[in-house]
């Protein structure tokens, strides 16, 4: 073996603990013992590899990410035993969702763009296939709201005392429009969701946000404004079993029940 | 060997190398980390087919360029993300803001490798891999992996030479290129 060769299969070479005992290094190595040049050579190999090595572990992933993407497996895993459904059921959910957005976005009126911006994509976030993507998983309603203060997520905790018994299903920080939001999903009895969306008030440019609940295709959509903060509330549940949850918040007059023509063909914000 | 596969030991294991080595292909803190996410859910959807447990690492790092390379190949009308100084902050923590000089420089003497050369330094060193590793990830052969690290280290020498303090890094005076 002449010296390029050795120096050619030395650059491979890692350390000792880790390749000392591969013999496709060992006869490179030995020869390096009566080699003074390749000796030399190796060293300054070695010094390069440690000082990259070094630089490059200077780059710390975010303080998070760890969190989130054991907050992602154990989600899929959640959603994969939870959310299992038949395949026709699937496909007549996922068009009775479609359907329901696009006869919300067909007839919608009023209301500043942004805040239309806001309800489309809260509403696709609640209404994803198979559940909405959390960061955390948990059943317990403290936990989700210190994940939220975390990271600095606004959080709404003066909530009825019912909801507050509740299990969650989890939560999730996120961004709107450079605006920091949440979102919090309570498992209702019938194993269907409550969803709160929360963000600041702000990010909807001082548009007009209607009260009172509004049946938007198969979901069920109410809007507060609470403390400077927007809350969106969503479910599947039926219009009776939300009353019950959401007619104690404070502040909220009773529960609008839109005329069934509004209902099915024009929902009205 | 067939085991079962604690997931939470492995994310804790190599979420960061896995996101250094993300960062380095994609140059954009966000596109890492959710490149580096998916590479794990991804191996939470499949490990039930992962036969070898041994392999996963060197699994892992394929499938985070795998995606990486799908994701070019779907959007390949974006532009291409600069790392610029503003983001470079961002990527070490305060305490280490000194090194994040250190990391960029690294960072940006890998982009001045050769394409081919810079795949098998990023794979040696951001995922740690052996040759043989490097070589069954790339699907290329062993003796190739050798000679495009021996010319990778010295384009990298001769880039970093150029920035960084003479006495720490300086290029080989033996340089010679060796035919693969």
């Amino acid at each position: 073996m002449n010296s390029d060769t050795a120096k050619e299969i030395l650059s491979a070479y890692r350390s000792k603990d880790r390749d000392g005992a591969d013999p496709t290094f060992r006869e490179a190595l030995k020869q390096m013992e009566s080699d003074a040049d390749l000796k030399k050579w190796f060293d300054d190999q070695l010094d390069l590899d440690r000082t990259i090595r070094e630089k490059l572990a200077a780059i710390e992933p975010p303080a998070d990410l760890q969190a989130k993407i054991l907050a992602r497996i154990r989600g899929e895993k959640l959603r994969r035993s939870s959310f299992a459904l038949p395949p026709a059921w699937l496909a007549v959910a996922a068009c009775l969702v479609l359907g329901g957005l696009a006869l919300f976005f067909s007839t919608r009126s009023g209301g500043s763009e942004r805040f239309q911006e806001f309800k489309s994509d809260a509403l696709a976030m609640v209404s994803k296939q198979g559940g909405p993507d959390l960061d955390l998983e948990t059943p317990n309603l403290t936990e989700t709201q210190s994940f939220l203060r975390e990271h600095k997520a606004p959080c709404y905790e003066a909530l009825p005392s019912r909801l507050k018994l509740m299990e969650t299903a989890g939560c999730r920080a996120f961004v709107w429009k450079d605006y920091p939001a949440s979102l919090t999903c309570f498992r209702l009895p019938d194993g269907l969701f409550l969803h709160l969306v929360v963000i600041n008030k702000a990010a909807m440019d001082n548009a007009d946000i209607p009260a009172g609940m509004k049946a938007m295709g198969d979901w069920h959509v109410m809007f507060q404004q609470k403390n400077g903060m927007l809350l969106m509330w969503a479910s599947q549940a039926p219009m009776d079993q939300l009353k019950q949850v959401l007619v104690a918040l404070r502040g909220v007059q009773g529960v609008q029940r839109e005329p069934k023509s509004e209902e099915v063909f024009s929902v009205r914000w | 060997m067939r085991a079962d596969i604690d997931l939470e030991n492995i994310v804790s294991e190599f979420y960061s190398p896995l996101y250094r080595f993300a960062f380095s292909l994609a140059r954009n803190e966000a596109q890492a980390g959710d490149l580096t996410q998916e590479t794990f859910l991804i191996l939470s959807k499949q490990h039930a087919q992962v036969r070898d447990v041994t392999k996963i690492k060197s699994w892992l790092f394929t499938t985070l360029r795998r995606e990486f390379l799908r994701g070019l190949r779907s959007q390949s009308s974006h532009p291409e993300v600069e790392l610029k100084p503003e983001h470079q902050d961002q990527l070490v923590s305060d305490s280490a803001a000194s090194q994040a000089i250190d990391a960029a420089t690294a960072l940006e003497a890998l982009t001045q490798i050769d394409e081919s050369y810079r795949i098998v330094l990023e794979l040696f060193y951001l995922a740690d891999l052996s040759y043989k590793e490097i070589a069954a990830s790339l699907d290329i052969p062993i003796g190739t992996v050798m000679s495009r690290l021996s010319r990778g280290k010295e384009q990298l020498r001769t880039v970093l030479a150029k920035t960084a303090p003479p006495e720490k890094i300086s290029p080989s005076p033996q340089a010679k290129h060796l035919p693969s």
